[in-house]
């Protein structure tokens, strides 16, 4: 973060007139940081808050079972659904909160909501974004199943580290695809009109 | 056909171009991401182990530090290398092991920082291992903190009536709230955050230029 500082302080140069010197040089990151920090933290208080949980959190959760439920029928295995635990006679699984993929849209939608860009961006970036979580999710909930009615010895590091690990990853590369493909030029446009 | 007359030179800008961010490439980034993920997985299965005993000595440290007397010790489990033992030295032996939990499951998001800092194109190598260096540390001090609010929700909230007796509504509330937001979306987004506050400027539009002050 302290490149273009150093590059001055290096150079020996003065910075250029009308150039953001000390903190001001990084007000722009500093500020998508903190609003960020800020959306997450509010985010996830607000989820948590039990008429919330109740009221769509729990609900949400469901529907993922059933949708997962429907899909792994389609694949051949013979499960019941019982609001979010799925069965078969191999093994069960119990969708809780941290399963349903939520954790990251919301690190998702609080680094499109912080990032200085056109609301229309934003608009799109939510939308699809989060329509290509919530299948990054559908296939990590399938896995995991399979993986405890075939391979129980790996489910343990497969639910925590392996599938986590990936579904935040894919929520940070649609972070950046959509900042650097979407938001940017958008920004550039209309910065450009006026 | 007329000869096009030769464009003037270009008026030199108000900030230098050493000044400006190299231009993030999101394609060779993917690339990178791919071959990063295994040195970054690699390293991190080697260090676990060792990191795990690391992790429990210094946060029951950080632990004495909340407490009078010190009372709490962290050991690792016997039965693998993952889990950690809260015990507190002042319960009868029968109860004095409080709870068990899975210490690699607070660091594996290491293995997302370090391909996220190893895959960021157009940086020499030297830098990036050096920016990530300076993330990972960072990390040791966010895991230590959360070894620390692990504890004290354990204690506020998991050991029935002793917690009801040794902690108040809002004790329970700030450290069962608190652990839930270090270890869920804090937790999953710290590596996103630190590579942020790396490499943010080469993904916002380029600063606009004001012109030299007279």
């Amino acid at each position: 973060m302290a490149k273009r500082t150093r590059s001055r302080e290096t150079t020996g140069d003065p910075a250029p007139v009308g150039t953001p010197t000390g903190w001001r040089a990084y007000r722009r990151e500093i500020t998508f940081l903190v609003l960020f920090l800020v959306l997450l933290g509010g985010g996830f208080s607000f989820i948590a808050w039990t008429p919330v949980n109740d009221g769509f959190v729990e609900p949400f959760t469901a529907g993922i079972a059933r949708v997962s439920a429907v899909t792994l029928d389609l694949l051949g295995q013979d499960v019941t659904r019982s609001g979010t635990i799925i069965t078969s006679d191999r093994f069960a699984v119990n969708i809780r909160n941290g399963c349903n993929g939520l954790e990251t849209v919301l690190i998702f939608l609080a680094a499109v909501l912080a990032f200085p860009a056109p609301w229309r961006s934003r608009a799109v970036g939510v939308v699809l974004g989060v329509a290509a979580i919530q299948v990054v999710n559908l296939v990590r909930v399938v896995a995991l199943f399979l993986t405890g009615a075939y391979m129980p010895d790996l489910f343990d590091a497969s639910h925590t580290v392996i599938w986590q690990t990936v579904v935040i990853l894919c929520g940070v590369l649609l972070w950046i695809v959509w900042a650097d493909r979407f938001a940017r030029p958008a920004l550039q446009r209309d910065a450009a009109a006026s | 056909m007329t000869r096009r007359k030769k464009s003037a030179p270009a008026p030199v800008p108000a900030i230098s171009p050493a000044a400006e961010p190299v231009p993030f490439d999101t394609r060779r980034f993917l690339r990178n991401l791919l071959v990063a993920f295994v040195p970054a997985v690699l390293v991190w299965l080697v260090v676990t182990p060792f990191y795990n005993r690391f992790l429990l000595a210094a946060g029951e440290n950080v632990v004495h530090l909340t407490e009078s007397p010190d009372v709490t010790e962290l050991l690792p489990a016997a039965r693998d290398h993952h889990h950690g033992l809260i015990t507190r030295r002042d319960f009868p032996p029968s109860r004095r092991l409080t709870h068990t939990f899975r210490v690699t499951d607070l660091h594996f998001h290491l293995v997302l920082l370090g391909a996220l800092f190893l895959a960021v194109p157009g940086v020499l190598l030297r830098k990036r291992l050096a920016d990530l260096g300076v993330a990972a540390l960072v990390s040791v001090f966010f895991h230590l903190v959360l070894v620390l609010f692990w504890v004290q929700f354990v204690y506020a909230t998991q050991l029935g009536a002793w917690s009801a007796e040794n902690y108040g509504a809002f004790g329970q509330n700030f450290w069962g709230l608190g652990k839930h937001l270090l270890d869920l979306p804090f937790k999953l987004a710290l590596p996103f955050v630190l590579w942020a506050a790396f490499h943010l400027d080469r993904l916002l539009p380029r600063r606009h230029r004001e012109p030299n002050a007279p």
